[in-house]
């Protein structure tokens, strides 16, 4: 039988002032799986994680983490999980030493087993030298990388990241996912909440796309990549104003298989077809023929960019704008970066096991 | 797939207390404001008041320097200020995202409460000790002795509970610093002037002992300075069954334990009500 880290059933969040923000969701999260929710901003993924914590009590349905009722056996539930709150959460009074130490208290970590750990998980995020300065001065980064280990300290088998990685420069990220990738290879399970596609597509086994409280799609990467309906052809023209007359060229001449998606963009057109890459050449005849210049060309796997679009676009055609809207909005929050930088947890994982002695 | 657990959590409910207590003591020892300069004002007030007032007071008051009649009224002042800075440490955990990481932790959440209530009540005593010191380098005299020092101290606890529980609530319905400081700070001066702190409410206005007859503060400072001189100082309510400053001190007690009560229930529902609803 499958053992299950996460097991949400019907699960509905209201608040108190009407706001559906969670609704219907099951989410069914293996032991050991690196799990994905992906969303908009306010597509309700910090609702559920939030519920998933104990933070908040489900409105409706039913809640079991690592095999505690989230709302009968809400302290067992917090004890063997771990949680990294979207907004940095450390004291900026302590030192990096005292927040871990004051963490490890909370989660009732051995005194004989808290200086070496502490020692560890210093070291892992890469804080050592800085152990005994006050939090306050460190840059956003650091004080990230801090949080990171603190969620750490009781190496729960079951972690919450809540967009971890927003506002990371690219060097961090890379060095966070490495680190997560490391501690859920040691067996940790991981519930990861981000707006960055590659991040999902990097890290995790499988995703759910959530949009407006409610799952619209759910499998591996690999699945959700295939349900975008083939690859991508990018064609930049050298005059984008022709780009509707382009579109026509390669609607017209029946150039693809059945099914292809023509749409322009803003330097020319994109065809989502399965023969997208064999029939490439042939489009760029046709628009030859038709005297439109081309000046430049692009064939690619969809990423999972094409999987959420496609996703969320398909769901509601009436609310096509919305979505739209929503969708820039995710887009350009995927793409600006603030700052700060995380870390590792896995060698927390790894050093903790190395020294994992039942107090 | 096993992950080892064994490091599940078995705290008891005094380590929770401890950790919480601990983490408080160290941000008020390290942060200078918490514990010095929130005395400058009180200070600052002990100086002045004595040396611009003294002559005209003592004349006054029945033979008590007005150093000694004032002190009380100070150290009252120490408790409301440091009761203030309670809900600022709340509103500053709510901003730092440390209370929502308390309330994910499986620490007891009347623990966690308690922790922190204990770090604000040591925090009193020892300001209320170096005001209560620094008094009596300037001429102060504590009737009633050391017992009555430790007295003091214990009655600027008892008092500092209802203004802590309205700064707290305060920090819970604004969630941001600068209207909990603006809210806690606004009212402490015009409370002291219209209570019996600076001046025998008898010389005052008959609308300033009105209002000083439902103000805490008259309350507070009429029990410290009933201990400060050994006698029934209390002019708001007329008690004499109990004798000397105990005519002061029950009847002052009786009200600062019904605030404490009232307020401390409104904090308490207001604050789990912040932990168990919305947490955004």
């Amino acid at each position: 039988m499958t053992e299950y880290a996460i097991e949400a059933r019907d699960v509905a969040v209201t608040y108190a002032d009407g706001t559906e923000a969670v609704r219907d969701v099951d989410l069914l999260v293996e032991t050991g799986e690196f799990f994905g929710f992906l969303g908009p901003n306010g597509a309700g993924k910090t609702t559920l994680i939030k519920t998933l914590v104990t933070l908040l009590h489900p409105t409706d349905g039913t809640v079991t983490v690592n095999g505690f009722d989230a709302v009968a056996e809400p302290q067992s539930v917090r004890a063997t999980v771990g949680y990294m709150a979207q907004e940095t959460s450390i004291d900026p009074e302590l030192t990096a030493r005292e927040n871990l130490r004051f963490a490890c208290d909370a989660y009732g970590v051995s005194r004989a087993k808290r200086g070496n750990r502490i020692d560890e998980l210093l070291e892992l995020v890469e804080l050592t030298d800085v152990a005994d300065k006050v939090a306050d001065d460190f840059s956003g980064g650091m004080k990230k990388r801090l949080d990171a280990a603190t969620a750490l300290v009781h190496r729960p088998p079951l972690v919450f990241l809540d967009e971890p990685t927003t506002g990371l420069d690219p060097a961090a990220r890379n060095r966070l996912w490495e680190y997560f990738q490391r501690i859920n290879d040691e067996g940790t399970t991981v519930f990861l909440t981000t707006q960055y596609l590659e991040e999902a597509d990097q890290l995790c086994d499988r995703l759910s796309v959530i949009q407006d409280g409610a799952v619209v799609a759910d499998g591996t990467p690999e699945t959700l990549k295939r349900r975008v309906g083939g690859e991508i052809l990018a064609v930049e023209l050298a005059e984008p104003a022709e780009r509707e007359r382009a579109v026509a060229v390669a609607r017209d001449e029946s150039l693809f298989a059945e099914g292809a998606t023509i749409e322009p963009t803003e330097s020319g057109l994109a065809v989502t077809a399965r023969d997208a890459r064999t029939r490439g050449t042939d489009l760029l005849v046709a628009l030859r023929d038709a005297d439109i210049g081309v000046v430049g060309f692009d064939v690619r796997a969809p990423t999972l960019d094409d999987v959420f679009l496609a996703v969320t676009g398909e769901r509601t055609e009436a609310a096509a704008a919305d979505d739209g809207d929503v969708q820039a909005e995710a887009v350009s929050n995927g793409g600006d970066a603030r700052e700060a930088t995380m870390t590792d947890d896995g060698e927390t994982g790894a050093a903790a096991d190395a020294n994992g002695v039942s107090r | 797939m096993s992950v080892q657990t064994d490091d599940r959590y078995g705290g008891s409910f005094a380590r929770d207390v401890w950790t919480t207590f601990v983490r408080w003591t160290i941000k008020s020892v390290r942060n200078p404001f918490v514990l010095v300069v929130s005395l400058v004002q009180p200070i600052i007030f002990l100086v002045l008041f004595t040396q611009v007032f003294g002559g005209v007071a003592t004349s006054a008051l029945e033979g008590v320097t007005y150093e000694t009649y004032l002190v009380p009224a100070i150290v009252i002042q120490v408790a409301l200020v440091a009761a203030a800075t309670s809900g600022i440490g709340l509103v500053n955990d709510i901003e730092n995202g440390m209370f929502e990481k308390t309330l994910v932790s499986p620490m007891n959440r009347v623990a966690v409460f308690v922790g922190k209530t204990l770090a604000e009540v040591v925090r009193i005593i020892a300001q209320v000790t170096i005001v209560l010191s620094l008094g009596v380098v300037l001429g102060a005299e504590i009737a009633t002795g050391l017992t009555g020092a430790v007295a003091i101290a214990g009655i600027c606890v008892l008092f500092s509970v209802w203004f802590t529980a309205f700064s707290n609530v305060l920090a819970v319905v604004t969630r941001d610093e600068e209207s909990t400081i603006i809210g806690a700070n606004l009212l402490q001066l015009p409370l002291l002037f219209v209570s019996s702190a600076f001046l025998p409410l008898a010389a005052l206005p008959t609308w300033i002992q009105t209002v000083a007859t439902f103000n805490p503060i008259t309350y507070g400072v009429d029990a410290t300075r009933a201990v400060m001189l050994g006698e029934d100082t209390m002019t708001v309510i007329d008690v004499t069954r109990f004798g000397g400053m105990w005519d002061t001190l029950v009847p002052a007690i009786v009200v600062l334990v019904g605030l404490a009560l009232a307020f401390g229930s409104v904090a308490i529902y207001a604050i789990s009500r912040a932990a168990s609803a919305d947490v955004q």
